[in-house]
């Protein structure tokens, strides 16, 4: 392909690519924290759960704005009821549950409606998804304001982790905080999974931070780095899936999981 | 009087921990507490601290009273990755809004440097002795600038001379008007820092509170030895 020719791609996909870009940064900014909480279980689950509300969307016939409400509804209530189990000690427990119901209630809630099952299989697969001029102007904003958010508070996630007596003393509630680490973590995979579909989302969350991670030193240079290597897996998936004529969102995860492999790799063979 | 505790007892919801009679804490004070596991010694210091209310009885503290924590080096988790810096500034970031330091990196340094720890500021946590961490969160915790300071098993896992210096600097501190209060289970800790223990004396019936006796360290020395013996 010429030059000229990658030009009219760009911008043919061009809302697809700028959403996909604020996600990549949404989504390693949150990630990194997501595996090092040990929250990557929740991650996993909270996707799928947007499914069932995308699947209420398509049983409904909702188009436009209208689509958005019923995933937020479901993903806030899958919110709250993992809150409040996390208090009892049973959230590990459900979270698998929420996975589970995702992938089934999402497609029996449109059973036997053939047209909507191949958009909800798209949305599974992020095979052919296409982000709406419209939408792009209000997804990748909100995703950026994601990612400045959870990397702006990067010592308030680490002090909640390590050190929750410390923080209750100084009159901070870890709770409260938590709810707004996950808050921040549903916000990313509700409009990443909506807009660009699961594989995508999942790669962005997972795959930066866990390459970065074995030589990270301190984590503000780990999320600069995760963000910037979640840009580098957008383009070189972007370029790999028109070359090859691959999925974009398999061929980013593709790229994302061989680039993780090297990293971990050559941090024990120079450990 | 830092903390004033009369006729209290503290628990959860309807189930009642420990009872305390009368307990106060000073400045320049350093109260060890010392009792079994499931005794209810976190209990007390939560009620003591704060941050649980007594269901009876009164704790009065001084207005303002600023309470700083020592996290124990075993309960940090090394995987997440940051400087010996980062990990002194942990206290100091509580008491920032949104956990921003701004020029407060300046008194974790200056307390780095009095505890001999300077140096490792760039170097990673993870990498340090078990003394080194120790004495860098004593610094971050320091720094924040606390009139009482909490230790839950300090010396827990150090060796010999880490534990000795850690506790050498805890005197110095409470020579200098800090009030301690430690958890330990180790009795030469005790008697060597604290000037009186909070004893929790487990209730035969589990429905009851566990009661606290306050008594001096050689006390509870004789009271421990006799028993063994």
């Amino acid at each position: 392909m010429s030059w000229n020719d990658w030009i009219v791609l760009i911008r043919l996909f061009a809302p697809s690519l700028k959403t996909a870009a604020a996600l990549s940064l949404a989504g390693s900014m949150v990630g990194l924290f997501v595996l090092l909480r040990g929250e990557a279980l929740m991650a996993l689950a909270l996707p799928q759960v947007v499914a069932i509300g995308a699947a209420i969307a398509l049983r409904y016939e909702l188009e436009g704005w209208k689509s958005f409400p019923p995933p937020i509804a479901v993903a806030l209530a899958a919110l709250v009821y993992f809150v409040l189990a996390k208090r009892r000690g049973i959230g590990a427990w459900v979270l698998p549950s929420f996975y589970v119901a995702g992938m089934c209630l999402s497609f029996l809630l449109i059973a036997n409606k053939g047209q909507e099952v191949s958009r909800m299989q798209t949305l599974f697969t992020g095979i052919d998804v296409a982000v709406t001029d419209e939408r792009a102007l209000v997804v990748p904003p909100i995703l950026l304001l994601v990612a400045i958010v959870c990397a702006g508070l990067w010592r308030r996630w680490l002090l909640i982790a390590q050190a929750p007596a410390a923080a209750e003393l100084a009159g901070l509630n870890p709770r409260r905080w938590d709810a707004l680490f996950l808050l921040l973590l549903t916000i990313t995979t509700l409009l990443g999974t909506d807009s660009l579909g699961i594989v995508m989302v999942l790669s962005m969350l997972f795959l930066p931070p866990a390459t970065v991670l074995p030589w990270a030193q301190r984590i503000p240079i780990a999320l600069v780095v995760s963000g910037i290597l979640s840009l580098i897996f957008l383009a070189a998936g972007f370029v790999l899936s028109n070359q090859m004529n691959w999925p974009l969102s398999q061929t980013i995860g593709g790229v994302g999981f061989v680039a993780l492999v090297i990293s971990h790799v050559l941090a024990h063979v120079l450990a | 009087m830092l903390i004033d505790v009369r006729d209290a007892v503290f628990g959860y919801g309807e189930r009642e921990v420990v009872r305390v009679n009368a307990l106060q804490l000073r400045a320049a004070q350093a109260l060890g507490i010392f009792g079994p596991n499931g005794a209810g010694k976190t209990t007390l210091v939560r009620g003591l601290s704060g941050l649980l209310r007594p269901l009876r009885g009164s704790v009065q503290r001084q207005a303002a009273l600023r309470i700083g924590y020592l996290p124990q080096y075993r309960a940090i988790d090394l995987n997440w990755p940051m400087s010996g810096l980062d990990a002194a500034l942990l206290a100091i970031s509580a008491r920032r809004r949104f956990g921003w330091i701004g020029s407060q990196k300046r008194k974790a340094r200056e307390m780095m440097e009095r505890l001999g720890v300077a140096h490792l500021a760039p170097k990673r946590f993870a990498t340090l002795s078990g003394g080194q961490q120790q004495r860098i969160l004593l610094a971050g915790a320091m720094a924040s600038g606390p009139q009482v300071l909490i230790l839950d098993e300090p010396t827990d896992g150090l060796d010999v001379h880490s534990r000795e210096k850690l506790l050498g600097l805890l005197k110095e501190f409470a020579a200098a008007g800090l009030a301690v209060v430690m958890i330990s289970h180790e009795i030469e800790d005790l008697t060597c820092l604290c000037d009186t223990v909070a004893r929790l004396h487990p209730a035969d019936d589990p429905e009851h509170p566990a009661h606290v006796e306050v008594i001096t360290p050689t006390m509870l020395t004789l009271q421990v030895t006799g028993a063994a013996s």
